[in-house]
C-alpha cells in the first residue's frame, strides 16, 4: 500500500509538471490555485508574445545562430515552441541585431519564469500530498 | 471571412524596427514587471488584489532602482579609469 501511494504521488507530480509545461499556469489550476494560474498564464503568455512580436518567430531558431541555451529556455515556456522552431528552421524569417536580442531575451525569460512556476506547482503538490498522508 | 486574424498573425513574421539609442533601455521595464509579477504570484501565501499590486510594485521599484544604481556605479568606475 505505501508503495502504491508513493507511485500515485509520483504520477500526480508528473501530471502537475507536465500540465504546467503544456500550458503556463495549468499546474496551479489543477491544484485549485485559480488566481495564481490566471496571473501566471497571462504574464508568461504576454511576455512570450511580446518577444515574438518584437523579433518575429525568427527568434526561435533551433539550427541557426541562436545559442542552444536560448532555445532550451524558450522550449520550457511551452511545447508550441517546438512547432514554431520547425516553421522557422528553414531560415524563412531572418532577424538580426537589436530586435533579435530583445526577442530572444523576452521569449527565453518567459521560459525561465515558467520553469519557476512549474517548480513551484510541484512543490505545492508535494506539500499537499505529504499533508494528506501525514508522511 | 474577416482578414483581421491573418493581419495579426502577419505582425509576428517580421521584426519590429528598434533604434539602438538610450531610450531602447526602456525595453527592460516590461520584462522587470513580468519577473516581479511571477515572483510574487509564486511567493505570496494568499493573493488579494490590493496586496498583490502593492507587493509587485515594491519589487518592481526595487529591481529598477538596483539596476539604476548598478549602472551609475559602473559609469563612475569607467569615468574614474578614464581619468
Amino acid at each position: 500500500m505505501p508503495l502504491l501511494s508513493k507511485e500515485n504521488h509520483l504520477i500526480s507530480l508528473f501530471v502537475v509538471g507536465l500540465l504546467g509545461w503544456l500550458l503556463p499556469g495549468a499546474g496551479h489550476f489543477i491544484l485549485k490555485e485559480k488566481k495564481r494560474a490566471v496571473i501566471i498564464f497571462v504574464t508568461i503568455t504576454l511576455t512570450f508574445c511580446a518577444g515574438l512580436y518584437i523579433g518575429s518567430i525568427g527568434v526561435i531558431d533551433p539550427v541557426g545562430a541562436t545559442p542552444w541555451y536560448v532555445y532550451a529556455a524558450q522550449i520550457i515556456s511551452s511545447p508550441i515552441v517546438l512547432g514554431l522552431g520547425h516553421i522557422s528552421a528553414g531560415g524563412g524569417f531572418p532577424v538580426y541585431g537589436w530586435p533579435n536580442e530583445i526577442g530572444q531575451i523576452y521569449t527565453s525569460t518567459a521560459g525561465l519564469l515558467n520553469l519557476l512556476c512549474v517548480i513551484n506547482a510541484l512543490y505545492l503538490a508535494h506539500l499537499r500530498a505529504t499533508e494528506v498522508t501525514g508522511a | 471571412m474577416s482578414l483581421q486574424p491573418f493581419f495579426v498573425m502577419a505582425t509576428f513574421t517580421a521584426p519590429e524596427r528598434l533604434a539602438t539609442d538610450p531610450q531602447s533601455m526602456l525595453w527592460m521595464l516590461p520584462l522587470v514587471a513580468a519577473i516581479a509579477v511571477i515572483y510574487k504570484a509564486t511567493k505570496m501565501p494568499a493573493i488579494t488584489t490590493a496586496l498583490f499590486f502593492k507587493e509587485t510594485a515594491i519589487l518592481f521599484g526595487s529591481i529598477v532602482v538596483f539596476i539604476i544604481v548598478t549602472a551609475l556605479v559602473l559609469f563612475a568606475l569607467v569615468w574614474l579609469m578614464a581619468l
